[in-house]
């Protein structure tokens, strides 16, 4: 019995050591004033110097959580309990989030960096008028190969993908919006189609696809393309920087008849407390040299135009994550269909998936 | 122990270096100085400094031991006593349903936990952050000590305690120096077990981290999106060696234990 005693009493001793050193270590991290935002953001998804800078320069405390899916992080905001001051949903989620009204509307006068916001990315369907939201970082979809591991196949339009030399080498997203939109990009449709007949013939023609097809999977195609595993691979420009970084011989392009252009958005939730940080928080990330700081931490395409200007011209000069103005011109945005509409999509995909051998 | 003859030892090894193989493989890229876990380029230590370097990771894998080590000690305490109250039941099928409850709660998926308590919680007032992933793990952990110190107490032969009433031991004497001796080994089993169940546990802590505290699954789930970075490596290399550290410890001490047992009372 006394052993046990002990033992629970160096355990506590201990508990209370750790905690002791914790709030030490807070303490260091921040400032003592009250002035305190929370940040909510993907993981990776921000240089943590930029954190330091923002605190060093308006005495505000940042807290700062990470999240994995857009869909986990409103289940928390909209749950409450919660007091997160910013967050950076994508752009279908913004809309639903504004919907659900669980979004403060954006205060313009606190927010002059707002000038140095390329037009093209503001005032989209999304969110018109940028009401709630300013957009993070952007990007596409498109094709990731690996040259090495092919006999000369490039990918300037959809239809390469059908090639029958690529026998099961194409990987897909698991995603129905996404694949299903490249089915109707490759027959010149939009990919925010409503019509049934469209969504048939895509459908038909991604069937005519699955020999061709290895596998429908997730973010586990990172670690496969790297690896040499996968020659060709449906996914996302963020994805393919990644996959680029630890694998030079990887490539990435964006089909010529158009593609998707996705956004991840600046908010502030229902939830903030400090409203006023939270403006000065979004401000301080749209200062030019802020941003390109960031987008050369991340990795990812900033939507600031100005920033270009600092970044490195052979990152911003590069085509495949900064394309000119006309391949933008056939990049579309996704719209929120409704649900009955996603419903068919994902019947749709389902029904192609389940036909793959 | 028996020998082995050569055909079962083979397979065991080729499980363990199955099941040891990622661990090592993950710790061997963490001294890469190249950027990702394709080629190794060089021996450094960068990697373990910039864990160092990086006080929220330390607040978090800080905020994930003191969690661990709090919850396992209550709920060790609390299902402790759960056991006991279970094996001394007297009534049959009243025992066994409270069992059955104790074993739903271990079957039923985290998610579905980690749900209800965020759930409770808004619906209480409680702020998400510390107390609620303290509470949440103490919930999820007591169940598995109970399962872990009943079988003890079953196996207990009753004449241990009519001896010893018969001997004149009051109730309390009973409880301390006879049963709770006897259980110890189930105890700290228990222990032990709630401890990782803390540490490892996502589903739950996702549900229920908030305003600024979060624990180590957490951070990882969300920073393994972007790629593993060779700093999660590091990281995890390190918290494999205190795992490491932790199991030895446990062993000295069941060892200890187990010399007490057939020692003199203490």
């Amino acid at each position: 019995m006394k052993d046990i005693i002990r033992a629970a009493a160096a355990i506590l001793i201990i508990s209370a050591l750790l905690l002791f050193v914790n709030s030490k270590l807070n303490d260091s991290s921040g400032r003592s004033g009250k002035d305190v935002i929370t940040v909510y953001n993907w993981g990776e998804y921000i240089d943590p110097d930029l954190l330091k800078q923002f605190e060093d320069e308006t005495g505000i405390k940042v807290i700062y959580e990470t999240f994995d899916s857009n869909e986990a992080m409103m289940g928390k905001i909209e749950q409450g309990g919660t007091s997160y001051d910013i967050s950076m949903p994508s752009e279908y989620m913004v809309e639903m989030m504004a919907e659900k009204d669980l979004l403060i509307p954006l205060d313009r006068e606190l927010l002059p960096n707002l000038q140095h916001i390329d037009p093209y990315f503001l005032n989209l369907p999304f969110d018109p008028g940028n009401r709630y939201s300013l957009p993070y970082f952007w990007g596409t979809v498109g094709i990731a190969f690996n040259p090495t591991l092919l006999e000369g196949q490039t990918f300037e339009e959809w239809d390469d993908l059908w090639n029958p030399s690529l026998r099961q080498e194409v990987i897909l997203v698991d995603s129905a919006r996404e694949t299903i939109g490249m089915g109707l990009n490759s027959l010149g449709y939009s990919l925010n189609s409503t019509n049934l007949d469209e969504l048939r013939e895509a459908t038909d023609k991604l069937k005519r696809l699955s020999p061709n097809v290895k596998a429908v999977i997730g973010d586990e195609v990172t670690q496969l393309m790297v690896n040499g595993e996968a020659a060709v691979a449906l996914t996302w420009s963020g994805q393919a920087a990644d996959m680029m970084y630890e694998n030079e011989e990887i490539d990435y392009h964006v089909p010529e008849e158009g593609s998707n252009l996705w956004f991840d958005n600046i908010v502030i939730p229902r939830t903030a407390k400090n409203i006023e940080g939270a403006h000065a928080f979004i401000n301080f990330m749209l200062d030019p040299e802020v941003a390109a700081q960031n987008a050369d931490y991340v990795g990812y395409s900033t939507p600031n135009l100005t920033a270009l200007d600092w970044m490195d011209p052979e990152v911003t000069g590069d085509e495949r994550f900064y394309p000119d103005e006309e391949t933008r011109e056939h990049l579309e945005v996704y719209q929120n269909l409704g649900l009955e509409m996603l419903g068919v999509y994902n019947e749709l995909f389902l029904e192609f998936k389940m036909e793959m051998k | 122990m028996g020998k082995l003859s050569s055909l079962p030892k083979l397979y065991l090894t080729a499980v363990f270096i199955i099941l040891y193989a990622p661990i090592f493989y993950l710790i061997f890229y963490s001294f890469n100085s190249g950027g990702g876990m394709s080629n190794f380029e060089s021996f450094t230590w960068e990697h373990y400094s910039a864990v160092f370097e990086d006080t929220r990771l330390i607040v978090i894998l800080l905020n994930t031991v003191i969690v661990a080590l709090l919850s396992a000690l209550v709920s060790t305490a609390i299902g402790v006593l759960g056991a006991l109250a279970i094996a001394f039941l007297r009534n049959q099928a009243m025992r066994n349903a409270v069992l059955s409850l104790n074993n739903i709660l271990i079957v039923s998926p985290d998610v579905i936990i980690g749900a209800s308590f965020l759930i409770l919680f808004t619906i209480v007032g409680v702020k998400l952050g510390f107390a609620s992933v303290l509470i949440s793990h103490i919930a999820f952990s007591i169940p598995i000590v109970v399962i872990m110190v009943l079988p003890k107490l079953q196996e207990m032969s009753t004449s241990l305690i009519d001896a010893a009433r018969d001997l004149g031991a009051s109730r309390r004497d009973i409880l301390m120096r006879v049963i709770i001796p006897y259980i110890k080994p189930g105890i700290f089993a228990g222990f032990f077990l709630a401890l990782t169940y803390s540490l490892d546990d996502f589903a739950v802590t996702f549900f229920v981290t908030g305003n600024g505290f979060s624990t180590l699954s957490v951070e990882i789930y969300s920073m393994a999106r972007a790629g593993i970075t060779l700093t999660i490596n590091a990281l995890s290399g390190l918290i494999f060696l205190i795992t490491v550290a932790l199991v030895l410890g446990y062993y000295a001490l069941g060892k200890k234990a187990k010399t007490d047992l057939t020692g003199v009372r203490k």
